[in-house]
Order: C-alpha cells, then structure tokens, then sequence
C-alpha cells in the first residue's frame, strides 16, 4: 500500500479579500496512499477545508503540485477536472447536501446517471443502498429521513461508482455519536471491502480514533503526520 | 434511458416553492394569453381586409400591362390577354379569373351628367369574384351576348335621375383620341349599401367596351387564388408561368394605401407583441435567477459530483420548458375566453366608423372577427416556450458559474 493516489509538494494557497490576503496553505507537503484511512485535523482556519478542496479538484494551488493519480491538476480545464471528480472522486460533506427532490434510491442512481452508465443503474444503486443497511428508505426522499441515515445515503452516493478515493469534510459533524460511530465503521468497511481510500477533515476526535493516519495541519502547515497500525481502532462507543 | 432523473429533478423542482412557480406560471400564461388575442384578432382583421379587396372587384392579384403600375392609365391594354387568361386559369392554385377594361366616360341623361370609370366585363367570371354585382336593386346583372346595355349604381342612378331602361348618353375618348358616343340602356341597378361604391359602378360587357373605345381586349385580368394567406407566392409563381409579359402586380401593389395600412397594422401588432414578451420573459428571468440563488449550494454540490456546465444548462431549462408548457395552457385557458366571443359575434366598429367603411373603392366590413383555430395551440406552445427558454439562459449561465469552494463554505450557516 505504497503507492501514491495524492501528491501535494510545496503548495501554496492565498485567498484575496480586498487589500488582505490569507495564506491558507503554505508549502504543504502531503502524500496520500491507496488506502489510507487518513483523517486531516487542526483548528479552525489551519487550511483542512483548503487542502480538501484542492485535493478534489474543486480549486487550483496558488503554486506548487497538486498531483491526483499522477495527473497535474494544474495541466487540467475545467471540464476534465468535472470529469475526474464524476469518475474517480466521491464526496461526502458535513451537511449531507442530498437532492432534496430525489428519493434516496434517486440520488445514488443520479451520480450513475451523470456518468452515462447505460444500464444496471437500479439495480447498482439498490445493491449499495443494501450494502448500507438503507435498502428500506430507498423510496424515501431526503427530508423524510433522519440526520444519520441521509449521511448513510451520502455515503452511498460517494461510492455506488466505486472511485478510488473519496473526500469527507466532517462528515460527523451534525451527527450524534452513536450516528458517527456507526458512519466510520461503515465506511472502514467499505474500505476494507473495496479497496477505497478515505481522506476526512475533522475536528472529530471519534474519526480520529478510526483513522489509520492522522495528519495535523497549523497555519497551512503539516505539523505531524501518524500512521497508526491498523488494529487501533477496535473499540466501540455504543 | 439517459437523463431521466435530470428531468424528475428539473420538473419536481417547479413544486419546491410553489407560490414563486405558480406566479411565474401565471406570469407566462398572461402574457401568451394576451399575444394570442392580438395575434387572432390581427389576423382576423387582415383576413377580412384581404376578403373585401378580393370581393369588392380587385382580387388578390392582377395582371396588368406592364406600364400600368407607373401611368395607372386606364386605357392600357395587354399584350395578349386570351393567353394570359388562359395560363392563369390554368394554375392549379388559381379559384377565379376576370378579364377587365376600363375607360373614363361621361354619362348623360337630359342635363344631368356624371363622369365614372366604365368598367368592362365578362359577366360570367365577375359574378365570381366581386359580391358588389350580386346585391341589385332593381332589373339584372350583364349577361355575355348583351349589347347595348350597362348596369350602374343606385348613386348614379339617383345624380342622374334615372331609372330602369331609360337610355343613357355616353360619352368616350376613343382609341385615336377622337370622341365617341353611343346610346346605353340601363337594365340593372346595384346597391351595395354604400353610396361610394355605389356612385362608381358602371359596368358593361367587354365586347361592348371594345366597340365603344375601340381598344381590343382587356386592361387586366384580376386573380383569385385558394390560398389567401399565400398571396406574394404565389404571384409570384403566376408571374414565372407568364415569362414577364405581362407582370402581375399582389393587391398591395393594386391598392398601395392598403398594404401600408395592413403593413403598419402588422407592424405595431408585432411591437406590442414584443413588449409583452419582453416583460413577459423579464419577470420569469428575475424570478428564475432568485431561486437559482437561493439553490447555489446546491448547484456547488452538483459540480463538487461531477456535473458540466452543459448538463446544469440543460437541467435548468428542463425546469423552464416544464414551466413553458404550463404557462401555454394557462395562456390559452386565459386566451380562450377573450378570443371566441371576438372570433364568433366579433367586434362592430359601425359606429366608430360613422357609416360607410370605404377606401379607394374597398368596402370594409365595420364587423372584425378574430380569427380562431388550431393554429392557436402551437402558437401557445411556441411563445410560452420561448419565454422561459430565454428567460432561463441568464440564469443557466449564472448557475454554472457557481464556485463550488465558496457556496460550500458557507455550509455552517
């Protein structure tokens, strides 16, 4: 499990607000591995959310290498970072952010769909939605679910494409503990399971305790990076 | 099925905030409901414009001698008028044809005169072209072996104090210039109710006409066509099978003031018609970009999944053409009310007119129906449509500019 899914080296990011500029980032290095277990912490304003959004091709370093699968993001337009977040990248967000009109099954079938997967789309949604334990809810729609299980949807929504890593900003965070732990464990499976790679921003300190690699990031900067073995976290909250 | 879901999403998202969709909906169907009623009622009116220049003697086209446009000399003949009038008849798109000629005359009787424009005819034909020689008063219409005979109007008639088979005295410049005169009785007098056209008629065969001004054949040939909503096409398709003999000018080139009038209708109507749109396509844009703004967030995550700028471009006018198909039916439920008592008693303009509705030689019907049909509905579709499908382009475009790192970052709020 050596081999490098994500290299960032010596980046730099500034935000401009006015005649004020923010160093978000600055010259990070951060290597991510298949299938890490990586949880990314540090205080607010230390540059999680930054790094994640960079690492998911949403924004663009100010300098250095950002490098997803060994392609340079910088090398790539718009419309092929879309397409390398559509078919190599899952997101989960803190909010859950499912498509308030689409039934659960919906949206997982919905990322199949924008993919162009002809057909199987159902029955490749559902079986996620199985693996999950949200086979029942699957003709549910978003507002008529509880907090825990349209994070569950979320997550199957990240993977029903099976990508190779996928990027969680706090997921636990509207989430009571129990909601978490059962969350991280699914989602350990998950990587267990399929091979996937998981990288979180957290403040979490539950996430923390399920990663296999902690990195803690001040002013921008790494400041410790842990591997931790993988039998770390065999304890449960419940 | 690809894009399936897009379109559950983009139709399900009309129910979000119902009261916005509604009044948007209504918004569209308002304005479609108000260009449908002009648009019947314009069309209508040009209809029975083009009906009553058709039925008051001029056809929908003429042939006329090719320096006629320019002299508008009565006295021109054409060059040969049996084998234009045989090609014209020919022409599977032509209902009628009438030969005509015509000549200024001065009409006597006792000391009473009245110059008029004779008119010479195959009475045949013209009962099928002009509704003015049906509505007789008194004695008949011409037949084709009469001699010496002409029917004229009751304005005539009464200037002249004349009745029927009393002789009248004309008196016409001839082929050569030399005067020439001759004794007419009068066997038929026409009322049509409109002391205009009624002090112009004067009608006589014409072989009479050739004998009487001693120029062959006839002046013009006047056109009736089945299709009249294909006029200028048509005329000029005429004018290839006639290989430019003799030119044939459409009744707006007969009856310039017409056209101009029918021109400047049609274009006020397509202004106002643009106005409501405008406005139209305005209010649903601003309604439209409020709920896209409120939607960001969400818009930042579809491109946070992977969504292109092409496939939110189609998701949001997926939305606007589920919208454009609703606001058509509002439009047409609002439309119909207004438009079938217009089209079925229609709206009399008697009174404003202040009796005779006459222009050069047109008598306009002070009735004006809109005009109703099927071609409403695809009408309804078409302006509803392309109301919201512009009214969606500028907030498409803002969505797609969405930067997913800010709208997500506001996630705490």
């Amino acid at each position: 499990m050596n081999t490098n899914l994500v290299d960032v080296r010596n980046v730099t990011k500034d935000f401009h607000n006015g005649r004020i500029t923010v160093e978000a980032l600055r010259g990070l290095d951060l290597a991510v591995h298949e299938g890490d277990f990586l949880a990314i912490v540090g205080p607010s304003g230390s540059g999680k959310t930054t790094l994640l959004n960079l690492i998911g091709a949403l924004d663009v370093a100010t300098s250095g290498d950002v490098l997803i699968f060994g392609q340079d993001l910088a090398a790539l337009n718009r419309r092929e970072r879309a397409e390398l977040r559509l078919m190599s990248l899952g997101f989960v967000f803190q909010a859950y952010n499912l498509i308030p009109v689409l039934t659960a099954l919906e949206n997982v079938k919905f990322v199949l769909e924008l993919q162009g997967v002809d057909g199987g789309r159902h029955e490749r949604a559902m079986s996620t939605l199985e693996d999950l334990s949200l086979g029942e809810l699957a003709n549910r729609r978003p507002n008529e679910m509880s907090g825990g299980q349209q994070q569950r949807v979320a997550v199957a929504r990240a993977i029903v494409s099976r990508p190779r890593l996928v990027l969680a900003d706090e997921p636990t965070a509207n989430l009571d503990s129990e909601n978490s732990e059962a969350l991280l464990r699914m989602m350990r499976g998950l990587r267990d399971k399929h091979g996937m790679t998981f990288v979180f921003s957290t403040h979490d300190p539950l996430v923390m305790a399920h990663a296999t690699r902690v990195v803690t990031l001040l002013d921008g900067r790494v400041v410790s990076d842990e591997v931790k073995s993988a039998g770390t976290v065999t304890g449960s909250t419940n | 099925m690809r894009d399936v879901l897009l379109v559950k999403f983009a139709v399900r998202t009309l129910g979000r905030n119902p009261r916005r969709t509604l009044m948007s909906i209504l918004g569209v169907g308002v304005g479609c409901g108000i260009v449908l009623y002009m648009i019947a009622f314009t069309r209508g009116s040009n209809e029975i414009r083009i009906r009553a220049i058709s039925e008051s003697g001029f056809g929908h086209a003429r042939i006329a001698p090719a320096a006629w446009d320019k002299t508008r000399d009565s006295d021109l003949r054409l060059v040969d008028w049996e084998r234009d009038l045989d090609t014209a008849a020919g022409m599977s798109d032509v209902r009628f044809t009438a030969p005509h000629s015509r000549t200024t005359a001065l009409l006597a009787f006792g000391t009473r005169v009245a110059g008029v424009e004779m008119t010479g005819v195959d009475p045949d034909a013209e009962k099928n072209i002009s509704r003015l020689v049906r509505v007789l008063s008194e004695g008949r219409y011409l037949e084709r072996e009469d001699e010496g005979v002409v029917v004229i109007g009751t304005a005539i008639a009464e200037r002249l104090d004349v009745e029927l088979d009393d002789d009248l005295f004309v008196t016409i410049a001839g082929a050569g210039g030399e005067m020439k005169y001759a004794m007419l009785r009068i066997i038929g007098i026409i009322s049509t109710g409109s002391r205009t056209i009624d002090s112009t008629i004067c009608h006589v065969t014409l072989a009479e006409m050739e004998r009487l001004t001693g120029y062959a054949g006839a002046g013009e040939i006047t056109i009736v066509f089945r299709d009249p909503s294909n006029i200028d096409a048509l005329t000029v398709r005429l004018s290839e099978l006639l290989d430019g003999t003799d030119p044939v000018l459409s009744w707006k080139v007969v009856i310039p003031s017409q056209g101009g009038d029918m021109g400047s209708d049609t274009v006020f109507m397509n202004i106002l018609v643009g106005v409501v749109i405008i406005v139209a396509v305005l209010g649903v844009a601003s309604a439209q970009l409020t709920a896209i703004l409120e939607r960001k967030r969400e818009f930042a995550v579809l491109i946070a999944l992977g969504m292109k700028g092409g496939q939110i471009i189609r998701l949001i006018l997926i939305e606007a053409v589920a919208m454009g198909v609703l606001g058509a039916v509002v439009g047409l439920a609002i439309g119909f009310p207004f438009i079938y008592p217009a089209a079925t008693r229609g709206y009399n303009f008697a009174d404003m007119m202040g009796g005779d509705f006459v222009t050069e030689g047109v008598l306009i019907d002070p009735i004006i129906y809109a005009d109703m049909g099927m071609w409403l509905i695809p009408l309804a579709f078409a302006v509803a449509l392309f109301s919201t499908l512009v009214a969606g382009l500028y907030p498409a475009w803002y969505a797609i500019r969405t930067n997913p790192t800010s709208a997500l970052s506001l996630r705490e709020a």
